[in-house]
């Protein structure tokens, strides 16, 4: 096999040019960070231990990358061998020098209307040989030359004018590029694709709403008014899965049903919306589904990274995937089987009583939204939503960044129009008697009890990094620049990942929503973050 | 309404207003509207649209613009710099809204307001209202600026907010107190804070932030500072006052 051959060379011959072989390896890698979540397994940890516990505190800014855009800065950055690939939201790519931040090509898209919920934000790319893709809000999947960003191919994944948009991360696998789609506001009928990283050709679908004749489609209405419901269930897969070489399985979180906050019309589960889903990498073929709640109305995706650690489970070995859910639960799954092995609460709920034996919510009264509104923990960005959690083989803890918050829910009329908003009303959040605070927790993922945390004011957008010398790189939350009832703040800070205490911060000043990464260049280990429209890097001096 | 900030319309308003009448001006179009005007924008407008925190919207008056379109983009995307807040909504549902804000301006009743405005302006500074208040420049900060307090607030909370200024404070003016570790008080507006400091208008001293670490007490109080004038004011001073601050108005957009 070609690609293998290339493989064996990577180390010398071809430098600057990822191989699937690296990608497998890309813990022994840690100069570089090669995918989204730094490996397959999505620990979002490295073993860089230059930056330490006694030396954090003299971090400096290296280099900012101020953006052209006014879009805020969503993605985590790629780098390989001193190079970085970072998308500019809604839509464009950046090479930078990695050791001082200064462009070596840009890409710019030109884009048509499109169609996004949340603001026109892009959560990075992915690499493979001398090749780039990024996914755009136009619903195209785009392959540039990593050396000069000349677009290779492009390709319509779906028809931006029905509400798709693509702002996750891709993920390369073998010689397939995956992607999933965002739209779960607008009734798209989600699916994940693989395409040939070559050509661009699709190679497989898998639609998260299963149409009629397929399994799981007796969970949508198939009958009445609403039989037609499915076609704009929704179940978007906005967020970079995780990849298991050895099961061949791809792992991916689905998102919120359609409607989201009027579940009227679609009687029953509504898979494989709110799931986990383990796929045949090569076929697409779904292999199990985990569902974490079951006919949602209140916008609970499972949009969160999958983090695949194979650990000892009641005595026994096994592979594992630990899961915190938008919906406050943390979540222990088989890998193999999908298997529902652990469900407690990592933060105030109000809408389950328990997670019964075999995984099912029981659910408590008063948990979806109603015409004169319902107040349910969590709100509606839930107790934790897309961004990273970390897992950290020395600490052997899980850590997250979590919200407690209420929100008020009500239940509107939705009507479908394609291209057009499909939500049945708004929730209400961050109410005014009580808005709630944000928390880096660390968990024991064995058994989901706390065993530190630390409070912030405001209510964290961005994910956590941990490292191999026991440094955890978190943020603060809040809008700034924006009108708005809560107040934000943008410190970038570093805590003790063993027992939570602060050891630096810095105010960068713009809204952080993304996730930190980290990386070697020149002997230096360098910590990126993005704030507003900035990357900001920092090392020792 | 953290998910309006968020929920920036771009394709939806962007593909629906490119009409310029509203396409749902017809008695079920306008029914939809009131119903979606009932729960999401009466809080701030009043049942039927007659004001309260928010403008009437039945005098036939819009400063921020009066075509069918311009109630959209308003509408839709909020208007900056003000608390006109953006809609989650579909292009649709805002054409329902627009249609149905039509309807309730289309036949303006015209009251008098009772009340001399020139003399409400007399006692603006005679009562003290302009040691707390601006007004076009002129007076203090220890309250908000009342400069275009006539196209913000319907009447009858004008009138409220003069007698009983504790109804409903607005987040911005809840007061801070906190007893630094040095054993010195203050007290104030919070203007932001964040993990670990409190940033203040002190009334004593100006702009100021303190650390949490030097806090020996801090509480929030969500009272106002402003007194009530219920005992305070004749009825026509009342009037009068009221009517000064309904005058004070924004400069309508011209067509
Ligand atoms: C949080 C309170 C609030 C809510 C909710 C709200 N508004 Fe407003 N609205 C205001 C305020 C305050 C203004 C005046 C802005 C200014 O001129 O300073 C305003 C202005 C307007 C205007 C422009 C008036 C002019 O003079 O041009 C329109 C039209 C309007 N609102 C309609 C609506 C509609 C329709 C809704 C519901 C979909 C709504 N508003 C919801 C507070 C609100
Ligand atoms: C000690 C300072 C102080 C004085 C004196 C004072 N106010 Fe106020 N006023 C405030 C504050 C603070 C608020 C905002 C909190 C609230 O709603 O009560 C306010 C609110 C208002 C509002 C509502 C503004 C809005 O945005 O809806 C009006 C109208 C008003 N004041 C008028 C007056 C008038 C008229 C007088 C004199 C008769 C007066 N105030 C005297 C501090 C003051």
């Amino acid at each position: 096999m070609k690609k293998l051959a290339i493989g064996a060379l990577a180390a010398t011959a071809l430098f600057g040019q990822v191989t699937y072989e690296r990608l497998l390896k890309a813990p022994s890698e840690p100069n570089n960070w090669m995918t989204y979540s730094g490996s397959y397994k999505s620990w979002r940890y490295s073993s860089l231990d230059q930056i330490n516990r006694q030396n954090v505190a003299n971090l400096k800014v290296a280099w900012v990358q101020q953006m052209p855009t006014s879009h805020r800065i969503e993605a985590t950055p790629i780098v390989v061998d001193g190079i970085m690939y970072v998308t500019e939201p809604p839509s464009n790519v950046f090479a930078l020098d990695a050791a001082t931040g200064r462009p070596y090509w840009h890409y710019k898209r030109s884009l048509p209307a499109y169609n996004v919920c949340c603001d026109a934000v892009n959560r990075g790319v992915a690499v493979l040989g001398d090749r780039v893709f990024v996914g755009t809000v136009d619903a195209h999947l785009v392959a540039l030359n990593a050396k000069t960003g000349a677009v290779l191919w492009d390709v319509e994944v779906a028809d931006r004018k029905t509400g798709y948009s693509v702002t996750g991360a891709p993920l390369v696998v073998k010689d397939m590029v995956i992607t999933g789609v965002a739209g779960g506001e607008y009734g798209v009928r989600g699916f994940l694709d693989a395409y040939d990283i070559k050509t661009g050709k699709r190679r497989w679908r898998f639609n998260t709403v299963p149409g009629p004749g397929e399994k799981g489609h007796e969970t949508w209405p198939t009958t009445g008014p609403h039989a037609n419901s499915w076609k704009q269930g929704g179940g978007p897969t906005w967020v970079t899965g995780s990849f298991d070489p050895e099961l061949n399985l791809l792992i991916w979180g689905v998102g919120n049903p359609s409607p989201d906050w009027n579940a009227d019309v679609r009687e029953g589960d509504n898979l494989y919306t709110d799931s986990a889903i383990a796929l045949d990498v090569d076929t697409g073929k779904l292999k199990w589904h985990y569902q974490f709640v079951p006919h949602d109305a209140n916008d609970w995706d499972a949009v969160q990274i999958p983090v695949l650690v194979d650990g000892d489970w009641q005595g026994k070995p096994r592979k594992l995937i630990y899961w915190a859910h938008r919906g406050g639960f943390y979540y222990v799954l088989d890998r193999e089987t999908g298997e529902f092995l652990l469900g407690k609460p990592f933060a105030k709920q109000t809408w389950a009583k328990e997670i019964d034996t075999k995984g099912r919510p029981v659910r408590l009264p008063n948990s979806a939204p109603t015409v004169e509104g319902n107040v349910i923990w969590p709100g509606v960005q839930g107790a934790t939503n897309w961004y990273s959690p970390s897992y950290n083989p020395l600490t052997s803890l899980f850590y997250l960044t979590v919200w407690e918050n209420k929100g008020w829910y009500l239940k509107g009329d939705p009507k479908y129009t394609p291209g057009n908003r499909y939500v049945g009303s708004v929730p209400d959040i961050d109410m005014s008697d009580d808005q709630g605070y944000g928390a880096i927790r660390a968990l024991n993922p064995k058994t989901g009890e706390m065993v530190w945390e630390h409070k912030t004011q405001t209510k964290p957008w961005s994910g956590v990094m941990t490292t191999g010398s026991n440094v955890l790189f978190g943020a603060t939350g809040g809008w700034l620049n924006r009108s708005s009832r809560e107040d934000g703040e943008a410190y970038f800070f570093a805590l003790d990942a063993e027992n939570g205490k602060e050891l630096w911060r810095i105010n960068l000043g713009g809204t952080m929503a993304s996730n930190p990464m980290t990386y070697m260049v020149n002997g230096k280990q360098m910590v990126t973050m993005a704030a507003g429209s900035a990357v900001f890097t920092f090392a020792l001096p | 309404m953290r998910i309006r900030v968020l929920m920036v319309m771009l394709g939806a308003a962007g593909l629906a207003a490119a009409q310029t009448t509203s396409p749902q001006a017809t008695p079920a179009g306008r029914a939809a509207g009131e119903k979606i005007f009932r729960s999401h924008c009466a809080s701030c407008h009043g049942v039927a649209g007659v004001g309260g925190t928010g403008p009437n919207l039945t005098t036939g008056v819009f400063y921020h613009g009066s075509t069918d379109a311009d109630l959209y983009k308003n509408i839709s995307q909020g208007i900056e710099g003000t608390a006109m807040p953006d809609q989650f909504f579909n292009g649709v549902q805002i054409w329902q809204i627009v249609a149905y804000v039509r309807a309730i301006s289309a036949a303006p009743v015209k009251t008098k307001l009772p009340g001399n405005a020139a003399h409400g302006a007399e006692l603006f500074s005679t009562k003290g209202c302009s040691g707390c208040h601006l007004v076009k420049g002129e007076g203090g900060v220890r309250g908000p600026d009342l400069s275009l307090i006539g196209s913000q607030r319907s009447v009858a909370h004008l009138r409220e907010s003069i007698n009983d200024p504790g109804a409903k404070v607005d987040k911005a003016y809840w007061v801070a107190k906190l007893i630094t570790k040095d054993g010195r008080s203050r007290s104030g507006f919070v203007l932001n804070q964040d993990t670990y400091a409190v940033q203040m208008l002190d009334f004593a001293d100006g702009l100021r932030t303190v650390n949490r670490s030097d806090f020996k007490d801090f509480g929030v109080d969500r009272g106002s500072i402003m007194p009530s004038y219920k005992d305070k004011l004749s009825a026509s001073e009342l009037d009068d006052l009221t009517a000064f601050l309904a005058s004070l108005e924004r400069t309508r957009e011209k067509k």
